[in-house]
């Protein structure tokens, strides 16, 4: 038996068990059953700080995984327990050594190497470098997420087009939330700080993920999603997003971090509305199953929760899906490809870009 | 014994549909009430009523425990497994059978959440009274067999008001069904009403077809602050004596008020001693009379300020914030303990001076809230989990609570329901001689005694 406490007490017993949250949890919906609603799974933490559940137990290896980590449940819970720092604490116990998914392990020791993630600018080229325009009093830099670096090098080129007072620090590392949220808590609050750390002024982020984690590190004030910042900045767009000469149709996917986290809803939708006809699909705001390493670990699982919505897209008659977040512009791409539908998928940085922004 | 158990019971519904894993079990041991827990052996997920009576043909023979649950939001241990054996989850039953526009009625399964059955009635422009705070979590079945009430009772009358049929297997594994469409059938004793509020003791409920009515035209909402909650008692008695009989007649006090603010954030006073929050619905006009004639005897009983809500979507926050009352009060201490106690109308001041008193004596921390317009009050305990002392303090608290009330002509629960929770004062308030009958009752449907044992009339 590994030591106690391994939650900390004022958050587990923050609980009433009300159940208010069931209806907002995707696994609830999926299985109907208690151990996979966020309620049962707080009873299970308890039941593994007291004892009455062994360590080794396969309920909670199984329910600590099954969680999207979507903190959907946190918007509804009036007795506010912050349910998404109690599954960072869980996993971190029971996400141990060689117990943490094998592509959770490579990717949290590809990101945590500079050198690697130096490789990865030989294949893509991203935007970097100083502010192009007039230096702002306070300086801004813009975060270049992991899986944005890798795959995604256009969203950040896309920024500096619509915002080229945005400078791009070098050697920036990884923000530390793959860490916190697949078992290493620690480590995900110390690259949070060290990034912090390394980035002058306030930071801009291109996903919502990684702004709900620096945010808690690093204090909330420091850290601007990047629709946040556009709609303080007074970003106005130059033209309209067009398709075959008629106004875009589009809609908007909730990161769930940004929104249940940082309770950020509004921007993006505005920002869309600025520069095509916004469509709110229904379901919004539930997780599109991407969750960050989710997709990767428990494909199955999550293309049960993405299923739903990619009905939901098909038939609202889109000519874009715009996201905040690159785990869900991949996700939803990918989903959407396998459908052959004709809806395109874009980050807001680029959908605002193709507005002549 | 438990590998024996799941077996049998994976015979009647397949191995998926079965837990036996203590994880599961430690999952199932408690419902939303605190400071009572209890493993069962087995949880399990019938499909269908038949299975239902299966399962309970299988517990009779073998005498194993059952114990009914919807979504386990009750808020009397009505569903903790006192005494082990089977949870009987109906979460799958959850399907809507029919909404008719024609009979004013719905059939539906009971593990229909009951903001769902209200939801597909608005669809059809229809209305589903019974509102329980729980509304969006609770399931229908669950709200049939505590009979619950919720923020419309006085206008509206609570979920017995609207039960017209119901479908439920007995312990001994008889499918019945009880009434039926009809708005009057005095054939036989009225085992709807019987099984309605009988907390799973009696029969497992699997259906149940409910009363609708039109959808009205409009609502309206307001907010009253008053000085005190005698203020506020006595605007409630005024308003009722002058002939309006509004939707909604809640009331917070100060600290509830402090509590749901903190949560919701939407501006409520914190310098008052009390928030009384009235609605109405029906025809334009009529709302918007009542709500004046409301509004002006809130002001003659001394209220520090009267607002109409302006739009729908500010009603619908008011009403929301109110519903959460109870988790917000856990903001200031993670143990809650919520009561129940009803008073006639005219006693609410009454009552809730008792209770301020009684918190006083006991020095404790006592938060209410509730139904005005029921005299339903919601006194709440806020503890620190950890002071076994003061737990013990909040127990005798409610004991006198539950006396006060009593002597008050009044009730130990309006709407939550009795369960393993208020069970030691049942007596108090029905007598021996009634205690026994409900003992014979419950003999009578379950002669092994396996349905939900340690609650009524077991």
């Amino acid at each position: 038996m590994t030591e106690r406490p391994i939650f900390d007490k004022d958050l587990l017993d923050r609980c009433i068990s009300c159940g208010f949250c069931l209806p907002a949890c995707p696994t609830y919906a999926m299985t109907g059953k208690e151990t996979s609603s966020p309620r049962g799974r707080i009873t299970l933490m308890r039941a593994l700080e007291t004892g009455r559940l062994d360590d080794d137990d396969p309920t909670l290896a199984e329910e600590s995984s099954f969680c999207l980590g979507c903190r959907a449940c946190e918007t509804v819970c009036p007795a506010g327990v912050q349910y998404g720092s109690l599954l960072e604490q869980w996993r971190d116990h029971q996400w141990q050594g060689r117990r943490r998914p094998w592509i959770a392990r490579v990717l949290m020791a590809v990101v945590s190497r500079p050198a690697l993630l130096r490789l990865q600018r030989l294949v893509r080229r991203h935007a970097s470098g100083p502010a192009r325009a007039a230096a702002p009093e306070a300086p801004v830099s813009l975060m270049l997420g992991c899986v944005e670096r890798g795959l995604y090098p256009g969203v950040s080129r896309a920024v500096r087009r619509l915002r080229p007072e945005v400078s791009v620090p070098a050697g920036q590392g990884c923000c530390g939330a793959l860490h916190a949220h697949n078992g290493d808590s620690e480590g995900g609050a110390r690259l949070a700080r060290e990034l912090g750390g390394r980035l002058p002024g306030t930071i801009v982020t291109t996903a919502g993920g990684c702004a709900a984690h620096l945010a808690h590190h690093v204090g909330r004030d420091r850290v601007k999603e990047l629709s946040e910042y556009l709609t303080e900045a007074g970003y106005e767009p130059a033209g309209q997003v067009t398709v075959d000469g008629r106004r875009a149709r589009a809609a908007l996917q909730d990161s769930c971090h940004l929104r249940n986290g940082l309770g950020v809803t509004r921007p993006p939708r505005e920002l869309i509305a600025a520069v095509a006809d916004y469509v709110e699909l229904p379901g919004a705001g539930d997780c599109c199953g991407a969750a960050g390493t989710y997709a990767m670990v428990r494909p199955a699982d999550s293309r049960a929760v993405l299923d739903p919505k990619l009905d939901a897209i098909e038939a609202a008659d889109l000519d874009y899906l715009v996201t905040v977040n690159p785990g869900c512009l991949r996700q939803l791409q990918q989903g959407l490809r396998r459908r052959r539908s004709r809806v395109k998928v874009v980050h807001l940085a680029e959908f605002l870009a193709l507005a002549g922004g | 014994m438990t590998a024996k158990l799941a077996e049998a019971l994976a015979g009647i519904v397949g191995p998926e549909h079965v837990s036996v894993e203590p994880g599961a079990l430690a999952a199932h041991a408690r419902d939303a009430t605190p400071l009572f827990d209890a493993m069962p052996q087995a949880v399990v997920h019938p499909g269908s009523a038949e299975e239902v009576a299966a399962i309970l043909r299988y517990a009779t023979a073998e005498g194993v425990p059952v114990v009914p649950r919807g979504a386990g939001s009750n808020l009397c241990a009505g569903t903790v497994p006192l005494h082990g054996g089977i949870v009987l989850v109906l979460t799958r039953l959850n399907r809507i059978l029919e909404v008719s526009r024609d009979e004013l009625l719905a059939r539906v399964q009971t593990g229909v959440p009951t903001a769902k059955l209200a939801a597909a009635a608005a669809e059809a422009g229809l209305l589903y009274a019974p509102d329980p705070g729980s509304h969006t979590v609770s399931t229908v079945g669950g709200n049939v067999a505590t009979c619950a009430g919720g923020l419309r009772g006085l206008k509206y009358g609570v979920t017995r008001n609207y039960v017209l049929g119901l479908e439920a297997v007995l312990p001994t594994g008889e499918i019945i069904r009880t009434g039926g469409r009809l708005w009057k059938d005095v054939a036989g004793y009225d085992l709807t009403r019987l099984l309605t509020g009988s907390e799973g003791t009696l029969a497992v409920i699997t259906e149940a077809t409910v009363a609708l009515l039109p959808k009205p035209e409009t609502t309206g909402t307001g907010v009253a602050y008053f000085p005190t909650l005698a203020d506020a008692s006595r605007a409630v008695t005024a308003v009722i004596a002058s002939g309006i009989v509004p939707a909604t007649l809640e009331f917070l006090d100060q600290k509830c008020i402090a509590a749901v603010e903190e949560f919701a954030g939407l501006g409520l006073r914190a310098d008052a001693g009390a928030l009384l929050l009235f609605g109405d619905d029906g025809q334009a006009a009529t709302v918007e009379g009542n709500l004046a004639r409301i509004e002006g005897i809130c002001a003659d009983e001394g209220a520090l300020e009267v607002t109409l809500a302006e739009d729908v979507a500010r009603a619908d926050a008011l009403l929301a914030a109110r519903r959460c009352s109870l988790p917000a009060l856990s903001r200031l201490g993670s143990l809650t303990v919520l009561e129940d106690v009803s008073v006639p109308r005219h006693r609410l001041a009454g009552m809730v001076a008792r209770i301020d008193e009684i918190a006083a004596a006991h020095d404790l921390l006592i938060a209410t809230f509730g139904h005005a317009g029921d005299g339903n009050l919601h006194p709440t305990c806020v503890l620190d989990p950890d002071d076994g002392e003061a737990i013990e303090r909040c127990h005798q608290a409610f004991a006198e609570i539950f006396s006060a009330a009593i002597a008050l002509d009044g009730t130990i629960t309006g709407e939550h329901g009795v369960g393993a929770a208020k069970l030691p004062y049942l007596e108090e308030r029905l007598g021996g001689d009634q205690v026994a009958l409900l003992g014979r009752i419950k003999r009578a449907f379950d002669p092994a005694g396996i349905l939900n044992p340690g609650k009524l009339g077991s």
